[in-house]
């Protein structure tokens, strides 16, 4: 698998501290991908739209307020009504032990919490695109 | 004086002369033995092998300057002790804006909570308030510090996750209810929403039998932070700043006791910004402030001594030690030179300091106790006026009580059972910590001029600049993270296998709906034609804005909070006047 795949960073939500969400982008950017920042404050619809638009390989989203839950399940809703649902999400942030099956259940192809390292993101990228093709 | 402690002359040339020589012996014999691993009286432990330092250099925490082995008088020749050390109390500040230090001082026990409904709040605000707590700052949730009702299609999800939700004047007064005003001193962030916060704690005196002019109220009116930071602003810089400045005029003509603005560079800081940067940042931000309050005809001496910079601690302990030293001593000559002026109430800076909170980690949380201690430990070394410290897990959540109680007594251990505090300024005179002080002075003053030269804070938020300079130090950062080259126990060092889960804050599901059925009461249950009006009024002052005219929007919202308008009704009349800012997206 090559990383000439195209990732979509967003910011579902109100939370506007992008910090992770700008490192993660440089460090896809820096592995090779191709990456789609949307910037933050973004609708579900939005998110789904650049998705669409822009034919990406890989949604992650980056979530920090406690919204995580009522926000993915939004956006995987409106993939499903598109007829993307194929695409696979990912969720970085502040998401609690105890929420990371409940994602997973409506989902989530993975969720990286505080800490994780660039080697994780990328490999697991690559391992969720593998499967996907 | 005895006979044999007769002071030293300062640093003649023949004394720098001697302790140059006396250095490069040390180097060539000492030092040199010490890197071969020759065997001097004191290595006799050692084994005979060459010793390497652990890094090739040492840089400071936020990397702007080498950190040499050893720091010897020749490194502080250039600092005048008088001119630019001098005493607490006294320009230029460096030792402080206080000559007593913190020996009159009694830290408060101070929170900054709020989440949920106006119940939950509640029942946690009064449980401060037993508890002893007599500052409290408001933490508000996302749609309403934007503007939002709670049930805005935006807001789904976020009601009441980061803080308290609040949709009307009720919601407040819910929420303190059982709070004596007269005792509780009370702040709330309140950036891009100031008028309405203010006509908020105004209602809210009123509605609780005071007169809002006896209350203490503290509002942070700190759009630029927004743009910077937290990603929550609703206006362009300039109406944004605009607003503001029609809040702190507002609060300088008719609310005396309140504090209306303090300036916070501790999310710049938390996004990626250098100490340096933190300085030179936050005094252009100030200026920017200042200066559009002075078009408004207020003088600066009604607010200014009132403002403080609202900074963050980090881990390098002396460079933060070394950074509140040099913002009181840049800010004192800036300010003197920008507003012309020798007033020490407006030259002596206050600041704030909101403990690193980047710099929690979700793993081993229970050693964030010990990074918040040092950040609060270089607070009370550096003088910081007063401190506010995040909680050991919010790195994984909201905190608890107990872990926001941890965090408060931290300030009051090191204080009172640790003798910091003693005497001011302790760090004072140390080679390294006045060289330290030097050299972000002069580095933030640099940063500073640049903000100025592109015309200014609204300018460097508007070009990208701030969010540029930010990301790359957060990316910086990030990759020194991961080269191993920035320790981060428990994340790139002694990482532990099995992590012990601690308890950890859960929000009340139902929260969201329960005040989405409130707002729909209020909005039902109130005098329309009273409500309408005060939106016209709303409407009118921002659309006066609009054409040049100079008219303060403050009054237009305190009858407009009062007539129970919500605050999403509020700002959409705004919005459709001003528009809505759309930030470049820089990575």
């Amino acid at each position: 698998m090559s990383n000439i795949a195209r990732v979509l960073i967003g910011k579902p939500g109100l939370d506007g501290h992008e910090a992770g969400a700008k490192v993660v982008a440089r460090m896809l950017l820096d592995a090779g991908f191709e990456v789609i920042y949307t910037g933050a404050r973004q609708t579900p619809e939005m998110i789904v739209r650049s998705a669409l638009e822009e034919d990406v390989d890989v949604i992650g989203l980056s979530l920090l307020s406690g919204a995580h839950y009522e926000l993915c399940r939004r956006i995987l809703e409106l993939m499903r009504e598109e007829g993307v649902e194929d695409i696979p999400v990912i969720v970085g942030g502040i998401i609690p032990a105890e929420d990371i099956p409940k994602l997973e259940e409506i989902g989530v192809k993975a969720v990286f919490g505080p800490g994780s390292g660039s080697k994780e993101i990328v490999d697991t990228i690559s391992t969720i695109l593998e499967h996907a093709a | 004086m005895s006979a044999d402690q007769k002071p030293k002359p300062a640093y003649s040339p023949e004394f720098l002369a001697k302790f140059h020589d006396e250095l490069e012996h040390m180097e060539k014999t000492t030092l040199k033995d010490r890197l071969s691993g020759g065997i001097k009286a004191q290595f006799k432990a050692f084994t005979g092998t060459e010793v390497k330092e652990t890094k090739e250099e040492f840089r400071t925490g936020s990397g702007d300057f080498v950190v040499k082995r050893v720091y010897t008088p020749l490194d502080t020749t250039h600092i005048d002790p008088i001119m630019d050390i001098g005493l607490p109390g006294q320009m230029p500040y460096t030792r402080g804006r206080d000559p007593l230090g913190f020996r009159a001082h009694e830290w408060p026990l101070n929170y900054y909570a709020g989440y949920g409904s106006g119940e939950s709040a509640g029942e946690r605000y009064k449980a401060l308030y037993a508890s002893g707590a007599r500052e409290l700052t408001l933490a508000m949730d996302l749609p309403t510090q934007i503007g939002l009702d709670s049930d805005a299609p935006l807001a789904a999800g976020e009601v009441g996750k980061v803080g308290l939700a609040v949709d009307t004047c009720d919601d407040l007064h819910r929420a303190l209810e059982t709070i004596p005003l007269d005792e509780m001193r009370l702040a709330t962030v309140g950036n891009c929403n100031s008028p309405w916060i203010l006509a908020m704690f105004h209602a809210l005196a009123e509605s609780k039998g005071h007169d809002p002019k006896d209350m203490h109220f503290q509002i942070q009116n700190d759009p630029i932070k927004e743009y910077t930071g937290r990603g929550t602003y609703i206006f362009s810089p300039s109406v944004a700043i605009d607003i503001s400045s029609d809040v702190t005029e507002y609060i300088c003509k008719k609310l005396p006791k309140w504090a209306p603005q303090y300036n916070c560079t501790t999310t710049m800081r938390w996004g990626g910004a250098s100490a340096s940067q933190e300085v030179g940042f936050g005094i252009a931000n100030s200026l920017c402030y200042i200066d559009a309050a002075l078009a408004k005809g207020v003088d600066p001496v009604d607010f200014v001594p009132r403002m403080h910079l609202h900074m963050s601690s980090d881990n390098d302990l002396f460079e933060e030690v070394a950074k509140f030293r040099a913002v009181r001593r840049l800010w004192a000559k800036i300010a003197g030179e920008h507003l012309k002026t020798d007033d020490p109430r407006i030259l002596a800076l206050r600041t704030t300091v909101f403990t690193a909170g980047d710099k929690l980690t979700a793993q081993e949380p229970l050693n964030n106790i010990t990074r918040t201690t040092m950040h609060v430990l270089a607070a009370l070394l550096g003088g910081a006026d007063n401190i506010v410290v995040p909680a050991y897990d919010e790195a994984l959540a909201l905190p608890t009580y107990e872990s926001a109680r941890i965090a408060t007594l931290i300030k009051n251990i090191l204080h009172d059972e640790c003798y910091v505090g003693q005497t001011a300024d302790p760090m004072g005179g140390s080679y390294f910590v006045e060289s330290l002080t030097t050299q972000i002075e002069e580095k933030a003053n640099e940063c500073y001029r640049q903000v100025k030269d592109m015309g200014g804070a609204a300018a460097a938020i508007e070009n990208g600049f701030y969010l540029k300079e930010m990301s790359d130090g957060m990316y910086r950062q990030f990759t020194e993270v991961e080269s191993g080259e920035r320790t981060l126990i428990g994340v790139n060092k002694h990482i532990r296998e099995t992590e012990t889960p601690i308890d950890i804050f859960k929000g009340d599901p139902e929260a969201e709906q329960r005040q989405i059925d409130r707002l729909k009461e209020s909005r039902t249950n109130r005098d329309q034609k009273r409500t309408a009006a005060a939106l016209a009024e709303v409407r009118r002052v921002a659309e006066a804005k609009n054409m040049g005219n100079r008219e303060n929007i403050v009054p237009s919202f305190l009858e407009a909070v009062r007539a129970r308008a919500t605050v999403g009704e509020i700002f959409d009349e705004l919005r459709e006047v001003f528009g809505e800012y759309q930030a470049p997206n820089v990575v």
